[in-house]
């Protein structure tokens, strides 16, 4: 069993092996994805044996996995799969035009991977301070990702993300300090080597002030990785400016590490504080980033930001399910999480297809994608509705979970409150991408850059003479590039190029169609045994 | 739980050094000059790695000498030097100007978080009469004038010196709080903070690169 968790976390490796061998994109993709298969693979494995077998510890309480971490370790996988398989076409269509170097390509994989192997490993380990490093590395890992372009505005947003993430964590560690401090009693020689387990089998025993500010901390710390509002800043410029694929993992797995981070430091709160604190801190954080959220998407601009919001808004939806609390706020909020996971990457995904065919991250320059690309503009519009919460797919079950569990706790104001911000939510995603997906296609010759400025500024030379090549028509005039309606240029090779790009959405959509009919019972056993971790 | 008591002579020497780490602390918040962050961080580094040194006496540990040699190393010499040479001369920084509030309003700031850092981590939080009584309240001031310096700052270099402020304060509540994470912990640590700055160095360097060109290309277009 032991083999199976550190196999988990270091198959997505094969990425790295590839990349450092000098492959092209293709075949480095194939690897990433070979090897992100083989981690999921390793992942159910080791979640079926951990469903029926005590917890797996090892190297000294290095390693440690109950059923939360199989849990996680099987939506990051999941996500880390479905990521890899869209890069193999998007960063092989960034290769052929240009826009990435080989260099950069490599580079985009070797982080890719480590970042992937870093998330998994952070899920695997009963050490906190461990825990810390593992995060913050990764951290590290996907802000080379953010950056990769090389552009001023990517750098830019790569800065404000490593800076106040590694701020934040850093202050994780602060409230992981405080909460080895309040063990002080249990152990005198070594507190800080105590692991997670034994930490909560003798929460009983842990010193409660210390406890709480270690826990208040841990939540504002790692809270600025998973995005809650108000430490979120760093979240919609880092999803708009990394490669979409790499939003997708940004946004699917990488947030979702840090609520994991969160709830374990929540289950030894729990066990020693009583619900009370906890659950105050949890709704605190979690409305506020949902307010945020719904807000910042009524705005129209980039559609990439507009998926980031979405993403602080469910994570607020989960803090807010966490805060709940009881077996179904938990359940609801496990759940929630792997249906978020999946739905934001099939938008992400089949929004980096987008932003290749148009050229553009702007919503407003985006019409007619159900006309131009049928495939693509279908799945953006399923998993938008996904992602809102309609039925039949899964994120309506965990909404309706978690809003059950809200009137389950007595006061009717909260899961109302929280109905009402999702009905905004609704509108005003929902307005941007119907806008996007219906009318006609944009008219003009899709791959030429910036067809607008020709007649307006002085072009470069290369990008002049790319123009007029396209267009017979002379470089200077405002008409020149403005074609007759067609469809857009595929931004692909070859068919298997186009074919490969809707592989991964297609899957994510049944997977949450699947989660929305029915819940394997395997997975049932699962959430209820991770609900239970929690407490 | 083994007390480091506030008279002991480590209790005093720890309490003094935590006195001077937030004495350099402030002086940064105070100060303009790309130069002086550099050295103010890596004086602040030279007395951390005193402290765990002290720390490492006191608590017979040698896992706490190897802390304190890797200090001093890596935060007391290696990333100011590096600093210094790469950031600081190459990018020719001289004086900081992109602050959001004047150097007063920063101070009186400072000192209020001091005020606040005492008033949260005082109360019935740590056991009376113990070192880290005396040092913790300091090493949270400490984290939190790091992040003032952080906000008020709008220079990336600054920035990732605040960072690295935040971070000795942590480092300084963590030797006297407790005893000390296993060695494995605190390596991945160094490695993500020496990881970290190397990162953080290459996109200070192409934004600044990028800023350059960009302002290169405005005066192009303002001509004639």
């Amino acid at each position: 069993m032991m083999a199976l968790a550190i196999l988990t976390a270091l198959t997505p490796l094969a990425g790295l092996a590839a990349a450092l061998a000098g492959a092209r994109a293709r075949v480095i993709g194939t690897a990433q994805a070979a090897g992100a298969a083989a981690a999921l693979g390793c992942a159910i494995a080791l979640l079926v044996t951990l469903s029926r077998r005590p917890p797996l510890e090892g190297l000294a309480g290095f390693l440690y996995a109950d059923a939360l971490s199989g849990f996680f370790l099987l939506t990051v996988t999941s996500v880390t799969l479905l990521a890899a398989l869209g890069s193999i076409p998007y960063i092989g269509a960034q290769e052929d035009s240009g826009e990435l170097s080989r260099f950069q390509v490599r580079l985009y994989f070797s982080f890719f991977s480590l970042f992937a192997t870093l998330m998994l490993a952070s899920l695997e380990t009963g050490n906190l301070g461990l825990l810390f490093v593992l995060i913050e590395a990764s951290t590290l890992a996907s802000a080379a990702l953010v950056g990769l372009e090389g552009r001023a505005r990517s750098l830019e947003a790569a800065w404000k993300y490593i800076i106040i993430s590694s701020l934040g964590v850093t202050i994780a560690l602060a409230g992981t300090l405080f909460v080895f401090y309040s063990a002080s009693a249990l152990h005198p020689a070594s507190n800080l080597a105590l692991p997670w387990p034994y930490l909560l089998a003798h929460a009983h025993a842990l010193a409660p002030q210390s406890l709480r500010l270690g826990f208040l901390l841990a939540v504002v710390g790692y809270g600025t990785k998973v995005g809650l509002a108000p430490m979120h800043t760093w979240l919609p410029d880092a999803h708009a400016e990394a490669p979409s694929p790499a939003s997708a993992m940004l946004s699917a797995a990488l947030l979702n590490t840090g609520m994991y981070a969160i709830i374990r430091f929540l289950a030894i709160a729990n066990a020693r504080l009583g619900g009370t604190y906890p659950r105050a801190v949890l709704l605190s954080f979690g409305f506020a980033s949902i307010v945020i959220g719904a807000l910042f998407m009524v705005r129209k601009g980039n559609f990439k930001r507009l998926f980031a919001y979405s993403s602080v808004e469910h994570m607020g939806i989960i803090a807010v399910a966490l805060g709940f609390g009881g077996i179904l706020g938990l359940y609801g909020a496990l759940l929630q999480v792997l249906n978020h996971a999946l739905a934001k990457t099939v938008l992400f995904l089949s929004s980096g297809d987008v932003s290749l065919r148009y050229r553009t991250r702007e919503a407003a320059g985006v019409t007619g994608l159900l006309s131009a690309a049928p495939v693509i503009g279908g799945a953006l519009l399923l998993a938008t509705f996904a992602v809102l919460g309609s039925p039949p797919f899964g994120v309506f079950l965990s909404e309706l979970t978690i809003v059950r569990a809200g009137f389950a706790r007595g006061s009717p104001v909260f899961p109302l409150l929280l109905l009402a911000l999702l009905g905004v939510a609704f509108f005003a995603f929902a307005r941007t991408i119907t806008a996007m997906v219906t009318g006609r296609p944009p008219v003009s010759a899709g791959r030429a850059p910036e067809p607008v400025l020709v007649g307006q500024l002085a072009m470069p030379d290369g990008q002049a003479a790319a123009v007029a090549s396209t267009a017979a028509a002379p470089a200077g005039s405002p008409t020149a590039v403005a074609g007759p309606a067609e469809a857009l240029a595929s931004p692909y090779r070859d068919r298997t190029a186009t074919v490969m790009a809707a592989v991964p959405l297609v899957l994510g959509l049944v997977a949450l169609l699947v989660l929305g009919l029915w819940i394997p019972a395997g997975l049932d056993t699962v959430l209820r045994q991770s609900a239970a971790v929690i407490g | 739980m083994q007390y480091l008591s506030q008279s002991s002579t480590a209790g005093v020497l720890l309490d003094l050094s935590g006195a001077v780490i937030l004495l350099l602390a402030f002086a940064c918040l105070a100060s303009k000059l790309f130069n002086r962050y550099v050295a103010y961080y890596g004086a602040q580094s030279v007395v951390l790695a005193f402290a765990a040194g002290t720390s490492a006496v006191a608590f017979h540990s040698t896992e706490l000498w190897v802390l304190a040699a890797l200090t001093l190393a890596i935060k007391g010499i290696a990333i100011p030097v590096a600093a210094r040479r790469v950031l600081v001369a190459r990018l020719a920084l001289k004086r900081d100007a992109a602050m959001s509030t004047g150097l007063s309003t920063s101070l009186v700031a400072g000192g209020a978080l001091t005020a606040f850092a005492y008033l949260v981590t005082r109360p019935a939080l740590l056991p009376h009469g113990s070192a880290a009584a005396a040092v913790v309240p300091l090493s949270t001031a400490v984290i939190l004038l790091g992040a003032l310096a952080m906000v008020v700052r709008r220079h990336t270099v600054a920035q990732l010196i605040g960072w690295l402020i935040v971070e000795n304060g942590v480092f300084l509540g963590a030797i006297t709080l407790v005893a000390t994470f296993p060695f494995i912990v605190e390596a991945g640590i160094f490695l993500d903070i020496v990881a970290g700055v190397l990162i953080m160095i290459v996109f200070v360097s192409g934004l600044t690169r990028q800023l350059a060109q960009a302002s290169a290309a405005e005066l192009r277009e303002l001509r004639g």
